[in-house]
């Protein structure tokens, strides 16, 4: 050291010791204090992480009285885990899970009620089983399809199981973002489990020859009517008087209109004809108007893959839609999916159509639960009918439990689809109060224990099962999102006075910029893949396929 | 013995020569130490997100398209060409303009009504900057409930008033919904332009106005030649921040009506939002945010410039 840093050295020394005599920050001190934060830092993060995840814990099972048709099919659940028979998936998925104990499952489900299940029942319920817990990743419904392609770009690893729409399954298959099962299938499923698949949903994870998943979810779009109404001997006498016909649920879009439009004139303003949820992005008009145009023979693209919704048929869909509008509960065209619920449930609306659960709403099974109190008590439970929808029912969206790509515990991730979509643990779980679960077995439709749920449920399961039958499919290709958000503003166009004409010509159009976008011949291929499927047309459902299920 | 101590002591000689070299090397280089974390933090979530959106905006970047191929300006073209996007951007602007208008006109008449103290000033102020601390979502959620049929009140409310059945769409229909966009955000951001107004009007010196008095000026007369003129600052001020916020207006539509009917409602922002997270088509979103950043930048900068010479007068 020469002078002049020696200098410079005791010179700062000075400074810093004067500062430290006055009670300044010092360079010292501030670096001291630098390192202790650093130092906190460091340890927060793990005690972050580890009381983050205490609170976010899933609870303990959460289990239902022993006597009650639910705490019976938990019971037989758990026992088909733990007992077998030996063969069964639920047992032998638990069986090899074990070895696995102590590893986590990133499994990825939709915000809200969908997250119940896997919280509440069978995230606990498995790891009680095999201890393996589970970390349930609540996301809104387009974060499902973006967050795992997201992940799976930047190579995170980050999920295990992703809860998928059947219809994004051809993209994210080719993208690389999921695993075929077809090894796991083999090497551990029960095979009769693929056959107690309603038909409709057993092809919907199949793609390009190989299993990408397993279906879930059993959306059926189903007619939930007042039987008061509709048995009401003077109804009947003023309806056969006017059209010389009797007053049942309707078969036919025209008789749909015409019944509600009946049903209005009778009754309003205490009870209207018929409710839809036609607010935009609700998503009822996109899977509204789908279904009926394809129970009007319209076809969605031609030979060449250009769009064929400017047509007779999609004239005829909107003559009927706006018909069926004219005959609703005011303010229909601003109505959800649950406004139309409460509607319905308050008993201001005779007709709907919509998702499963409103069935075990109308029954006020659902509102058992604390965490779907939102929705009203039935004011209806016990008056409702079930039929189908005229024409062919909507199979509206569902859900396919599928394999990550990235996942680091791919094993016990499949282990837990298997045990958790097995005959026994999904029965168990279509019948929580609080599931958007819908039955979509062949055992789930010919339970005894969901049978006797509430009095109606028997035909509530063979409704949905007929349903199902003469089901038709979302569109199972890519660019799903991008056609079905043409439809929806198509539709809320048209509501609030587009001409339907011009309406369909821009969203005709805008399908021809989606191939376009996409590759008109990839385009061609994947809906040829999808027109395999049973449920892609009207012509081509399951009972037009001879598959039809009789309970 | 005393070989190892002289080793120590050697050894004790490096470390502190090691010491001061580290001491002195801080000391050129300490200004740096302290502002490497804030710079890293802005290169990582400033810098790098930027350069990458702006390599994102001349490749294909969707999560329907595997692989990154360039694409030159498709993704431009394909905002610029797309009649949705010169919609959204069009409607931006005019429910901008009228919002932060009729803001600005109810927001100066609160001021100057709320500028002499009276009984209850302070009671009637905190009510009315309540708006000012609820979540934008949770508004449009509010105003949906008021407004959506069957189960709102308004048309009910309207209807007792008018003496008529009032079956108006709030949310649904074309002129309407726009009314019903406007509604929620003047109920909301009307307090903001209230307060920094209220601020300008309270900074005027009141001798100002009493000399005026003296020369026998008042009323609207004192209003253009006083109180104008020294609000303007403030005025712009509060126009400039309202309308770069109004212009990001996003919360309200998605919540009240999704964009509908159809893209009638579309702003930039929610158009944006719907073609890069509902449609997934990253790389075009990317270009519409960087056009829109651009016309926002010529905005702010043509205010700014304004604020700046306002302030300097």
């Amino acid at each position: 050291m020469d002078n002049r840093e020696k200098r410079d050295f005791e010179a700062g020394l000075a400074a810093d010791v004067d500062a430290w005599l006055k009670g300044e920050p010092t360079r010292r001190t501030f670096i001291t204090k630098l390192g202790q934060m650093t130092g906190m830092l460091a340890v927060s993060g793990p005690l972050l992480a580890s009381s983050s995840q205490w609170a976010l814990a899933q609870a303990a099972v959460e289990l239902a009285d022993a006597s009650s048709p639910l705490g019976k099919a938990q019971a037989a659940a758990l026992k088909a885990s733990t007992e077998g028979p030996a063969d069964g998936s639920a047992f032998r998925a638990v069986a090899e899970a074990k070895k696995f104990k102590g590893v986590t499952l990133n499994m990825t489900y939709e915000s809200g009620l969908q997250a119940l299940d896997p919280r509440n029942f069978s995230g606990p319920l498995w790891e009680q089983l095999t201890g393996i817990k589970s970390n349930v990743v609540e996301l809104s419904h387009p974060d499902q399809y973006s967050k795992p392609v997201a992940e799976h770009i930047a190579g995170s690893g980050a999920y295990d199981i992703l809860d998928i729409e059947p219809a994004w399954t051809p993209s994210l298959a080719d993208g690389g973002v999921i695993a075929p099962l077809d090894d796991f299938i083999g090497k551990y499923l029960n095979k009769a489990d693929l056959d107690d698949y309603h038909p409709l949903f057993k092809a919907l994870p199949t793609y390009k020859g190989k299993i990408w998943g397993f279906f879930d979810d059993g959306d059926m779009f189903a007619l939930y009517y007042r039987k008061d109404i509709f048995e009401d001997p003077k109804m009947k006498a003023a309806y056969q008087g006017k059209f010389n016909k009797a007053l049942e649920p309707p078969k036919t879009w025209e008789d749909y209109a015409q019944v509600a439009q009946f049903i209005t004139d009778q009754m309003a303003p205490n009870v209207y004809g018929a409710g839809h949820f036609r607010k935009a992005g609700s998503p009822g008009n996109q899977y509204d108007f789908l279904q009926q145009f394809r129970a009007n023979k319209g076809q969605f693209f031609d030979d060449s893959m250009n769009a064929q919704l400017a047509s007779p048929a999609g004239m005829r869909t909107f003559e009927n839609m706006l018909a069926a509008n004219k005959a609703s509960i005011p303010g229909n065209n601003e109505l959800d999916a649950v406004s139309l619920w409460a509607a319905f449930l308050q008993g201001k609306v005779a007709m709907i159509y919509s998702w499963p659960p409103t069935g075990r709403m109308c029954a006020n099974y659902s509102q058992s639960a604390k965490a779907i109190n939102f929705i009203p008590q039935s004011s209806i439970a016990g008056k409702v009918g079930y039929a189908l929808v005229p024409g062919n029912p909507e199979m509206a969206t569902g859900y396919n439990k599928a394999l990550s790509a990235d996942s680091t515990n791919a094993e016990a991730a499949y282990l837990f689809m298997q045990w958790a979509v097995s005959p026994p643990v999904s029965l168990a779980r279509t019948m929580l109060p609080y599931s958007l679960r819908d039955p979509y077995r062949l055992s789930h439709y010919k339970s005894e224990l969901y049978r006797s749920l509430w009095p109606d449920a028997p035909a509530y399961l063979i409704n949905l099962c007929n349903s199902a039958n003469v089901g038709l499919l979302d569109m199972v290709m890519p660019g799903w999102q991008d056609y079905a958000l043409s439809i929806d503003r198509m539709c809320s166009s048209v509501w609030a006075g587009t001409d339907p004409k011009a309406a369909l010509q821009t969203a005709a159009a805008e399908w021809d910029q989606t191939t376009e976008r996409l590759g008109k011949d990839s385009q061609k291929a994947f809906f040829a893949e999808y027109k395999k499927l049973p449920g892609s047309s009207a012509d081509h459902t399951v009972e037009a396929m001879g598959m039809r299920v009789k309970l | 013995m005393s070989r190892v101590a002289e080793v120590r002591r050697r050894e004790a000689g490096l470390m502190a020569g090691f010491s001061t070299a580290i001491s002195l090397w801080s000391d050129r280089h300490f200004k740096w130490l302290l502002v490497a974390p804030g710079i890293g933090l802005i290169l990582a979530l400033s810098v790098y997100p930027l350069l990458f959106s702006f390599w994102v905006n001349f490749v294909n970047y969707d999560f329907q398209i595997p692989g990154h191929a360039f694409v030159g300006l498709k993704n431009f073209s394909q905002v610029v060409f797309d009649p949705v996007a010169r919609w959204s951007l069009a409607l931006t602007v005019m429910l901008s303009a009228a919002n932060v208008t009729i803001e600005f006109a109810l927001g100066l008449g609160l001021a100057l009504a709320m500028v002499r103290p009276f009984p209850g000033r302070g009671l009637v102020m905190s009510i009315l900057i309540i708006p000012l601390f609820i979540s934008p979502v949770i508004v449009g959620q509010a105003w949906a409930l008021l407004l959506q049929r069957p189960f709102g009140p308004t048309n009910y409310l309207l209807g007792q008033l008018l003496r008529r059945e009032v079956t108006i769409g709030w949310l649904s229909e074309s002129p309407w919904v726009y009314f019903a966009l406007i509604l929620s955000d003047v109920w909301q951001w009307t307090p903001f332009m209230f307060v920094i107004l209220l601020a300008g009007l309270t900074s005027i010196p009141p001798n100002l106005y009493e000399a005026s008095e003296l020369d026998g000026i008042g009323g609207w007369l004192a209003f253009r030649l006083i109180t104008l003129p020294l609000l303007a600052p403030m005025i712009t001020l509060a126009i400039t921040f309202r309308l770069l916020d109004a212009i990001r207006l996003f919360d309200t539509i998605f919540i009240m009506t999704a964009g509908g009917p159809g893209t009638k409602t579309y702003t930039s922002s929610f158009y944006l939002y719907t073609v890069g997270f509902t449609q997934f088509h990253l790389s075009q979103a990317t270009a519409g945010s960087w056009i829109l950043l651009v016309l926002t930048a010529a905005l702010v900068s043509f205010l700014v410039r304004h604020l700046l010479k306002a302030e300097t007068v």
